[in-house]
């Protein structure tokens, strides 16, 4: 069965807009803000995310990127390597970050991107921005800003793609 | 017949007379679209006002039940260079002519219309007449004519109505709205409550809604009672807000911006509009005589959202600390170009996380 | 790590040319590529050009290197590795290129080096477009209407959709040979035969088969986008004729004005969500159907490159579509384009709108065929039958389609409006319900006749708001008809578009009684400015169109101005070359600094180039026309082709200095098949004459022979202006030869001017500019140089081996004459064939 395109280029471009005013209004404009982009696609979200404030605010939202992948509490390999770039490491401490991810499902992802940032210093505070919320947590994580709420079966798969690593812009839902 | 366009600096155009033989007085300003006649002469924004087409032949379309922005033209006189006689309602009875009878409403059609909007390019909107005969009376009349700034209070509704739907609670304020907003309403499936531009706080919260609506209307916002702003500065902090046309000017106004006339009014769809967060570029329909004075906007307050790339006018603003936002221009199209509809879907987005954060 | 895509920038950019003139394709595309080489210059890229046309202007353009080849698989990747060129541009080439490119593409092989970047469409999607089935099921996926269609393979297959889809239907080849098949069948009694012949002329025997959705009005819109997703709205035109008559055949009129808003809106994002699907830089259109009882609106046609559109929106609009669409398919924003200082800085990112109508009328050649005793099939249908056409501008659309009557057929005897008077009852019948060339005056007489405007529509499938047209057309006649001769009803008339020469037949007078009375009452032309805003800018316009108001807006250019009279629409014969000799024309004279003024009623060549006059007068071209823009501006010399015998006549009566581009009033015949006819070529400079070479001509192809010329047998000739002349002879020899002997030149020959045609080819081979020293004769002009071009040549040149050969035009699929066509005499274009030697059979 063909896949369901959920969201287009469009209403994604739409989407990162509307997290980016969300983010604004929390933050009080962009002081001490740092976007942390979990990899691979939520880096590109979260650089979009920055090129967006960059065009309304007329500054330079540092934008960092972790590997989770063998973070990870389900995954064999757990490790302590964030896939970050020594160079990459912000100082992170008494920032305010933000998490950007691609889609919020179990929340283990984003507890290990949790996990990982703490090791590396002490924000101030940490939001969660994420593209999609498919529903189905098995953690008690809930996202600051959702683009979309898409309310998603088990056996279902979301297919988040970015025009930067994917050649296009959708989210589809896989059967 | 043969009929004629007095302008308040004394400049004379003559053509044929077509639709109501009435004498009419009013504030001409041109529209440079190529499709939409109907939509536009039946937009309540143009109380008061007279347009002048650029487009060279209008009418050939008809008069359709779709196309109706309101049930009763507000606008005082249509010139035309060259008008079709087609009639495509059912009944094949009206056409622009008997529209404009029927409504008690001038057009003066075989003008030299591209030579007018030259002149009117240079001095800007311009108090006018179309009358039978040209003569100092006729043109005593017109100085003498002072138009009416109450243009909100002859076009809004004075009573509130629904037009119930299963989505969304969302409360129009009106201004003299047009219909495109309540059609685009209706596709998000919303349940419209339509209220009168004197209601209360109370009367607004406690009809419990999840948005509100600034409709577009005619006029300059300045004209309107300061409680109007009372009450927007209340609601924006209450609930998702969005604003469209004069209702945006309402929403900077309420914020501390300034409003200013425009030298020359623009009324078209061909200007870019730029969304400044993407720098996506679209098109809308724009019916506009005045913008935020820039120098005016507390940018510790409002952002920029959008812009027009041709004057670089203003066309957008969003309050930083809360989820209220408008544009000058209107994205549901009616005529015009519909890829502004995204406003609403914002809107709606923006409307569905706030009840979900609120349950 | 992160990194924002960046594309290798292109810098060396080749553009393949959109090869002979056809059916469907005159000179838009050379215009095109010949408009943006120089700012593409400019911006600092190296541009190339193939084409194997001799007809082109962009292979001479200075801005480009121009290679004259045939247009192969190999001739691309020889001048990809030569000019190590790094971006192929397809889409100013139509179909053809993109075929070609396409070719090039699954040709490509590792020893070829790296492939260059494909301009505009990423090579993938280049390829959905040429397949077209692909496309179409994805614009449907996308949640567009399309009609329902199926690729088959045979006979049995065919039949099977023909049960499922029923009649009638559309069938088309697949990966066609050449351009546009589309035929519709609406009797069981075809379906058979015509799907028999379609597959032969698919490359890979396959037929598309789709739902025919005839009657249905047709509305065309053109749009541009950039690599970011920013799409803008050109222009839209509808179609007087229903879905079943093919667009090109059709009277068109824009803006649109029988489609509501709400409906030019959908079609509006449908046509930006279809460029965004294939992710285009540049330009697109869609041709849509719109079904006025349901509402609904079908894709019909995608077409992402430079078609006959485009080069009209942008003389209808004022809108730089070539200019614009060159640079975002080299990878530029919108808001990044360059324009030149004579528009207004904003022009490429405001949606053009228009304060004027423009009607596009189609020119047949029907009668020109039958002049010459060819019957050919004057019905229109789906397979395009026109072979040019014309436009009229005016205020109103009665205006506006007067003046495309008058433009388009200004010397036909059967377009005058009483000559419908013979048409028998029965005769209008069947020809209201299938429709010939006269299509609108046949209307005209059917309303005459007292048909009601419903019936009328009904039986037509055309809106009514046409039918109301006419009748005010109808009226304005006879009004004129009525009165004596009167003021009034001449301001009446001439508002509406009539000629004086029409008026005149009316009345029974002559022109010049017509004019005399219009000053005397100040009937005088307001020419309006064409600009993109409508009035809403100041604007530098440089182009005009005449029509009675108030105000006029021309101020004449200078007093050393030049006024060139335009070829007007193309026609069989050298309409071709004629579009190319005018802009070699004005390009020269403009090079040596005179101020030009073109008039000129044809989108599709090159002449109405906004940098290659001064001014444009977008005008008919009758005497009375012409006569109005000389009093308006006084210019110093007239420019007028040989043919136009009546004009050169009342502009030299009224004591205008005219200069005669030498030219016959019908293009010769060529020779029989049996037969060779010979040409010395020479060029006269006003003072003497200087023989250049000797060609020979056999029915469909001219070679040059490598033989001197003795300059002193040209003597006795007396000619009367300067230019290229041909002295003629045939020869019982059906064989190429290399050397001839001369007759006796002043017993056995004909002398005539040089054919457009052979002046471009002669051009490009010798690599003599011809054309210019013409120009510059006519001036006094003639330098150093060219003298010296003439006294190397003396016959003794060392031709190139490329034969012009004449496009083997499809006439049995687009006209069904009733005998062999002069391909000479009704050439629709050309093409270069390079031969191995002087004496092989003529056969590549």
């Amino acid at each position: 069965m063909a896949n369901k395109v959920v969201l287009d280029q469009d209403s994604m471009q739409r989407a990162l807009t509307r997290i980016t005013y969300e983010i604004l209004e929390r933050n009080k404009g962009g002081q001490n803000l740092i976007l942390v982009g979990i990899k691979t696609r939520g880096e590109y979200l979260a650089h979009r995310i920055a090129d967006r404030l960059e065009q309304l605010e007329q500054v330079q939202i540092p934008v960092m990127a972790i590997d989770v992948t063998n973070y990870r509490d389900d995954h064999l390999d757990s490790g302590d390597d964030l896939g970050l770039d020594p160079a990459e490491k912000l100082n992170i401490a008494n920032q305010n970050i933000v998490l950007v991810d691609d889609v919020l499902f179990t929340g283990r992802t984003t507890r290990a991107a949790l996990d990982a940032l703490i090791q590396i210093g002490r924000p101030q505070a940490i939001a969660l921005a994420v593209l999609v919320d498919r529903g189905h947590r098995e953690l008690p994580i809930r996202a600051d800003f959702v683009g979309k709420n898409i309310p998603t079966a088990q056996n279902e798969k979301i297919k988040v793609k970015v025009k930067e690593f994917d050649g296009e812009d959708s989210v589809e839902i896989v059967h | 017949m043969e009929r004629h366009l007095i302008l308040e600096d004394g400049t004379v155009f003559s053509g044929q007379g077509f639709g109501a033989p009435a004498t009419t007085f009013g504030e001409i300003i041109f529209d440079t679209a190529t499709s939409g006649y109907q939509e536009t002469i039946t937009n309540p924004i143009y109380d008061g006002q007279m347009i002048v087409f650029a487009m060279p032949v209008v009418g050939a379309d008809g008069i359709h039940a779709e196309a109706y922005e309101s049930t009763t033209p507000k606008i005082r006189g249509v010139v035309v260079h060259d008008l079709a006689e087609v009639s495509t309602n059912r009944q094949r009875r009206m056409n622009l002519d008997r529209f404009l009878q029927h409504h008690n409403i001038p057009g003066l059609y075989e003008v030299d219309t591209r030579k007018l909007i030259r002149h009117l390019r240079e001095t800007g909107p311009q108090k006018a007449t179309i009358v039978d005969v040209v003569d100092d009376h006729a043109v005593d009349q017109l100085v003498a004519t002072v138009l009416t700034n109450k243009q909100v209070q002859n076009t809004a509704t004075p009573k509130a109505y629904a037009n119930p739907g299963h989505g969304f609670h969302i409360i129009v304020i009106d201004f003299g709205l047009k219909h495109g907003i309540l059609r685009v309403l209706g596709d998000y499936d919303a349940n419209v409550t339509v209220l009168p531009y004197t209601t209360t706080v109370d009367e607004v919260l406690t009809l419990d809604p999840d948005g509100i609506i600034l409709s577009t209307g005619p006029g300059n916002p300045e004209d309107l009672p300061d409680s109007v702003l009372t009450l927007i500065r209340v609601l924006q902090t209450k609930m998702p807000l969005l604003g469209l046309g004069l209702g945006h000017e309402l929403l900077a106004l309420a914020n501390g911006a300034e409003i200013q006339a425009l030298p020359a009014e623009y009324h078209g769809m061909n200007h870019p509009i730029q969304e400044i967060i993407s720098q996506q570029l679209f098109y809308a329909r724009q019916g506009r005589g005045y913008v935020i004075d820039e120098d005016s906007l507390d940018g510790k307050k409002l952002f920029v959202t959008h812009r027009d790339l041709v004057d670089g006018s203003i066309q957008g603003i969003r309050l930083r600390d809360n989820p209220a936002f408008s544009v000058q221009f209107f994205p549901d199209g009616a005529p015009g170009p519909l890829e502004a509809n995204g406003i609403f879907a914002d809107f709606f987005e923006t409307v569905a996380d706030y009840v979900q954060k609120n349950s | 790590m992160y990194k924002k895509i960046v594309e290798t920038p292109v810098k060396k950019v080749l553009f393949i040319g959109g090869g002979e003139t056809d059916f469907g394709l005159q000179g838009e595309s050379d215009a095109a590529i010949y408009q943006v080489l120089p700012i593409l210059n400019g911006l600092g890229y190296t541009v190339t050009v193939l084409d194997d046309n001799p007809y082109s202007l962009a292979l001479e353009s200075p801005a480009a290197t121009g290679f004259l080849r045939t247009l192969t698989v190999q001739n691309v990747k020889k001048i990809i590795k030569s000019q190590k060129v790094d971006g192929v541009m397809p889409l100013f080439g139509g179909v053809r290129a993109l075929r070609l490119w396409d070719q090039v593409i699954s040709e490509w092989r590792e020893a070829d080096g790296v492939l260059p970047q494909t301009l505009g469409l990423s090579a993938s999607e280049l390829h959905e477009v040429n397949d077209g089935t692909l496309l179409f099921d994805r614009i449907e996926e996308i949640g567009l209407s399309v009609t329902a269609s199926a690729v088959v393979h045979n006979q049995e297959e065919a039949n099977e959709m023909l049960r499922d889809l029923e009649l009638p239907l559309v069938i088309r080849a697949h990966n066609p040979v050449q351009g546009t098949t589309r035929q519709i069948v609406d009797r069981l009694d075809d379906f058979d035969h015509v799907v028999n012949r379609v597959m032969g002329q698919s490359l890979t025997n396959e037929v598309l088969i789709a739902k025919a959705i005839n009657g249905l009005k047709e509305v065309s819109v053109l749009v541009v986008r950039d690599r970011d997703g920013n799409c803008l709205q050109v222009g839209a035109s509808e179609d007087m004729d229903p879905i079943g008559i093919h667009t090109a055949d059709s009277l068109s009129v824009a803006p649109v004005l029988t489609v509501s808003d709400q409906i030019l809106q959908q079609m509006r994002i449908q046509a930006f969500a279809i460029a965004d699907l294939i992710g285009l830089r540049g330009v697109l259109h869609v041709q849509f159907a719109f079904d006025e009882k349901t509402g609904e609106i079908y894709v019909i046609k995608v077409s992402p490159y430079l078609d006959h559109l485009a080069n009209r929106m942008a003389v209808m609009t004022g809108y730089p579509v070539m200019l614009v669409a060159a640079q975002l398919a080299m990878g530029k924003k919108i808001t990044e384009v360059y324009l030149p200082n004579a528009f207004h800085e904003k022009t490429a990112i405001m949606e053009p709108v228009m304060d004027h109508i423009v009607v596009k009328l189609p020119v047949f050649s029907f009668g020109d065929l039958e002049a010459m005793g060819i019957k050919v099939n004057r019905q229109l249908n789906s397979v395009q039958k026109s072979v040019g056409s014309a436009l009229g501008f005016g205020r109103t659309f009665v205006e506006a389609m007067e003046k495309a009557i008058r433009s388009a057929h200004f010397n036909n005897r059967s377009f005058s409006p009483k000559y419908m008077a013979d048409v028998s009852d029965d005769e209008l019948i069947q020809q209201l319900i299938h429709p010939q060339d006269n299509r609108v005056l046949l209307l005209i007489e059917a309303l005459r006749r007292g048909y009601e405007v419903d019936e009328l529509a009904e039986l037509t499938n055309i809106d009514e708001f046409y039918f109301y047209q006419l009748n005010r057309l109808i009226e304005i006649e006879q009004s004129v008809d009525r009165d004596n001769i009167d003021a009034d009803a001449l301001r009446q008339a001439k508002k509406f578009g009539l000629s004086d020469g029409l008026i005149a037949r009316f009345w029974q007078t002559n022109f010049q009684a017509i004019r005399t009375l219009a000053r005397q009452n100040n009937i005088q032309p307001t020419y309006k400015a064409l600009e993109p805003s409508a009035g809403e800018f100041p604007e530098h316009a440089r182009q005009f169109f005449a029509t009675f108001e108030e105000e006029n807006e021309s101020e004449p250019i200078c007093a050393q101005s030049v006024l060139i009279i335009g070829p007007g629409a193309f026609r069989m014969g050298d309409g071709a070359s004629a579009g190319y000799m005018t802009s070699v024309t004005l390009s020269e004279l403009h090079r040596l600094d005179y101020q030009t003024i073109i008039m000129n009623n044809n989108a599709a060549d090159p002449t109405l180039l906004p940098h290659l006059s001064d001014k444009q007068y977008l005008e008919p071209l009758e005497v009375s026309d012409v006569m109005s823009v000389v009093d308006k501006e006084q210019p110093h010399a007239i420019l007028v082709p040989g043919n136009r015998k009546k004009l050169i006549e009342a502009l030299q009566e009224m004591g205008q200095h005219v200069i005669v581009f030498p030219k016959e009033k019908h293009h010769p015949s060529g020779p029989e098949k049996h037969q060779s006819e010979f040409s010395l070529n020479f060029f006269y400079d006003g003072e003497e004459k200087h023989p250049l070479v000797v060609t020979q001509h056999r029915p469909g192809e001219v070679r040059i022979l490598d033989q001197a010329i003795d300059p002193a047998l040209l003597d006795d000739l007396t000619l009367a202006s300067p230019g290229l002349y041909q002295i003629i002879w045939r020869v019982d020899l059906d064989a190429w030869v290399s050397k001839i002997p001369l007759p006796d030149l002043r017993v056995d020959t004909w002398l005539r001017p040089m054919p457009y045609g052979h002046i471009a080819y002669l051009t490009k081979v010798l690599d003599i500019p011809l054309g210019r020293m013409i120009v510059r004769a006519w001036v006094g002009q003639l330098n150093e140089a060219d003298r010296q071009y003439l006294a190397a040549i003396k016959g003794q040149h060392e031709t190139a081996k490329l034969a012009m050969v004449a496009k083997n035009t499809d006439f049995d699929l687009h006209l069904q004459p009733d005998k062999a066509i002069d391909l000479t005499r009704f050439e629709m274009g050309a093409k270069v064939v390079p031969y191995e030697s002087e004496n092989s059979d003529g056969q590549e």
